[in-house]
């Protein structure tokens, strides 16, 4: 009776592999482990736009912005300030960006105190990389939009990454060609460019170009909303960040 | 209620006001009864008259016109009538009659039951 | 990490968002509208030669559950012949999980769209009755739409009133997909038992009425009925509650609940604490107001018990004669009659002011 249009991908459940949990639930969780790994994901996640964020919006220099950064996660862990997270309070992007200014007043205040030594544990995180994008986040003033969108770009960057390695070990990387090259490639040049043209391009038919793009853009936005809602700690806020993502009603 | 019964009731309670207002002249007092039943009477016909007018015609400035003529027409019947000092009293009897008449014609034209047609 | 320019944003979020129809006998023409619950477009179906509108919600329905359930409640809609009212035509699942479905395209405005602050009241009103009528007509049949609001009703080129999404609140409140369930989720307390709704016709007219958890508001809360923001059980008279404040739109321009801009608001809605009409437009006549606040009532008992009933409450409005939500002063009942018997009262005052010039005159 329905029209099931996931034949093609292996019907049923099999189909689409379970959810991740959320991690700002297990944020909360009794079990150590859990927590840190938790803690992972959302540093995997926040971390660019957290530095991003104190170079635009606090202007701190590349140094004492990679020093914030480190810190401000250390502290997190160390300090348990996601703890305090309410879900229903506010978002938990919201929550986090406030505890970061929180952190840097403090940090300010405390202006005096030695800059933090090598006997702490440092979280290693690819700053070069970070600092070469800045250029590409163009003038947003408001602290909350460029909060929110460096934080679109991490989930994004991260998903086409992932993208990439599951096709590259699953023997796909055909799949992930065309997708760089029509759906983010193409984005930068602005040329006009056909499935016609992609064919050619390829050496493929024009039909297995359609279902490679289409299988490409089904598994890149499973892996966007499976990231989301580890970022989510609720139905409501996961369908509400999925229009932040997609760039619907922003702010 | 029919339209012409309207008219009668209506009449006839107007008519009464109307006769009353009389008690303001203090010269007509001792006539006072006479008058208000006189009124009354001239209330009840204009209603009839003008009821049965707007059971036939359902149009309201016509029901308003017949009214007023109705009204005035009566009223001078009356006035034309001296008192026992041989006063006439055109202006108030009319003018009062006119807008009475009137009244009754726009009433009965909105209210009041028509008859069913016959022969559907 | 690879790095994402802003124009590789803007694709791959446009990529995301779009509906891969392959498979499907529908091809996307353009974009019409995003709403809350997730994208319409303007498609073309190539079976039938006609445009429709497609509709795709955002959420994934992994198990296939939500569009299960859409499927069943669209057949009960589909019965549904009237003018007024626009059942969907078709449902389906995308490749990704997502489901859409088609209904009648209807070319004109919503009635957000439609309502604007110098359109006449009465003209609104009569609007609204007609979708009143609609409303009455499902529930007569044994349907509860239980998403009613302005941007669910269409205003066609014609004058006509169409009331859209018909059997989709019910299927769509799944609050989380079962294979997704964690131990911390709040589960689903989805009811499958039978909830009779009155006047309804044969067996078949049960419609379920599940409960969805609190806190996972669908669509917008701002026009949600309180037992529906507490995840109760509801009835036809959330309907009721629906036309009530559509009719608050009309009146005010704005939704009966003006959403999240505090904490408290979520707590509002589950309440139903409403601003009065009147506080935003001292200019709103108060038998309307006081049918509009009966008609969102915090308690369904308290408001009316059937459109039918609320229908006659603005015709009555209308027609200037008593209204059943308003108790009126002596002096408002006076007031009344007299604006509905101007002529009556002008014709007494002339004979009055006659009479008495013509006492002044005598007097001399």
């Amino acid at each position: 009776m329905i029209r099931d249009t996931t034949a093609g991908a292996g019907a049923g459940r099999s189909a689409f592999p379970p959810t991740r949990q959320s991690a700002i639930i297990a944020l909360r969780s009794g079990s150590d482990p859990e927590r840190r790994r938790a803690l992972d994901t959302l540093t995997g996640i926040y971390w660019k736009p957290v530095y991003k964020y104190i170079r635009l919006h606090w202007h701190r220099d590349s140094d004492a912005a990679q020093d914030l950064t480190q810190s401000f996660f250390l502290a997190v862990l160390e300090r348990d300030f996601f703890q305090d997270y309410d879900p229903s309070r506010a978002r938990f992007r919201t929550f986090l960006r406030t505890c970061l200014d929180r952190f840097i007043m403090n940090e300010d205040r405390a202006a005096g105190r030695q800059k933090r030594g090598g006997d702490h544990e440092r979280v290693s995180l690819d700053f070069g990389q970070a600092e070469s994008e800045i250029h590409l986040t163009v003038g947003e003033d408001e602290p909350d939009r460029l909060f929110e969108l460096e934080f679109v770009r991490s989930l994004l960057s991260g998903a086409v990454d992932t993208l990439r390695q599951e096709y590259h070990t699953g023997g796909k990387q055909r799949h992930f060609d065309l997708f760089e090259r029509y759906d983010l490639d193409r984005a930068d040049s602005g040329e006009k460019l056909s499935y016609g043209d992609l064919a050619g391009e390829f050496g493929l038919t024009i039909e297995t170009v359609t279902n490679h793009l289409a299988a490409a853009r089904r598994d890149f936005r499973r892996i966007v909303l499976d990231r989301l809602r580890a970022m989510t700690a609720s139905e409501e806020e996961f369908r509400e960040e999925i229009r932040t993502v997609l760039g619907i009603d922003a702010a | 209620m029919s339209k012409p019964v309207l008219g009668l009731i209506l009449g006839a309670v107007l008519g009464a006001l109307d006769g009353l207002t009389a008690l303001f002249y203090p010269e007509t007092a001792p006539q006072i009864v006479g008058i208000v039943i006189g009124s009354t009477v001239k209330g009840v016909i204009a209603g009839v008259i003008i009821g049965f007018v707007a059971r036939k015609y359902q149009s309201l400035p016509i029901g308003i016109a017949v009214g007023l003529a109705v009204g005035l027409i009566l009223a001078y019947l009356v006035a034309m009538m001296p008192d026992e000092q041989g006063n006439h009293y055109y202006v108030e009897i009319m003018i009062p009659g006119a807008l009475v008449g009137l009244i009754l014609g726009y009433v009965t034209q909105r209210y009041g039951r028509l008859p069913a047609r016959a022969g559907h | 990490m690879s790095a994402l320019s802003d124009d590789h944003l803007g694709s791959l979020r446009g990529l995301l968002d779009y509906p891969d129809l392959t498979g499907t006998r529908y091809e996307i023409r353009r974009k019409l509208a995003v709403g809350g619950m997730g994208s319409v477009y303007l498609a073309h179906d190539r079976a039938l030669d006609r445009n429709v509108a497609l509709k795709v919600l955002t959420i994934p329905d992994l198990s296939g559950e939500r569009a299960a359930r859409m499927m069943r409640e669209a057949h009960v809609v589909a019965r549904l012949e009237h003018p007024g009212i626009v059942p969907i035509h078709d449902v389906g699942r995308l490749s990704d999980g997502r489901v859409y479905y088609t209904m009648k395209y209807v070319e004109g405005a919503t009635l957000e769209q439609f309502r604007q602050p110098e359109t006449p009241l009465p003209d609104l009103l009569r609007l609204f009755q007609r979708v009143c009528e609609a409303v009455e007509f499902a529930h007569s049949r044994g349907v509860i739409h239980r998403d009613l609001k302005p941007a669910n009703i269409m205003v066609g080129p014609f004058g006509e009133v169409l009331v859209m999404d018909w059997g989709i609140a019910l299927a769509a409140t799944l609050t989380r997909d079962p294979a997704t369930t964690t131990p911390d989720s709040r589960s689903e307390r989805a009811s499958e038992a039978g909830h009779p709704v009155p006047g309804g016709e044969s067996a078949g007219s049960y419609v379920p009425t599940p409960n969805t958890a609190a806190g996972t508001i669908l669509g917008t809360p701002a026009y949600m009925s309180p037992e529906q923001a507490r995840g109760e059980t509801v009835d036809h008279r959330c309907d009721i509650h629906g036309l009530g404040a559509i009719l608050y739109f009309l009146l005010t321009g704005r939704a009966p609940f003006e959403v999240f801009d505090s904490p408290a608001s979520p707590d509002r809605i589950r309440k139903g604490e409403v601003t009065p009409p009147r506080t935003h437009d001292r200019r709103i006549p108060r038998r309307l107001e006081a049918i509009c606040l009966k008609a969102i009532a915090p308690s369904p008992d308290d408001r009316y018990q059937s459109a039918r009933h609320f229908t006659d409450d603005i015709v009555a409005y209308l027609d200037g004669l008593p209204v059943s939500a308003y108790r009126e002063t002596p002096w408002e009942v006076a007031l009344r009659w007299f604006s509905r018997n101007r002529f009556i009262v002008f014709i007494v005052v002339a004979y009055m002011v006659v009479r008495f010039l013509l006492l002044l005159w005598r007097g001399i």
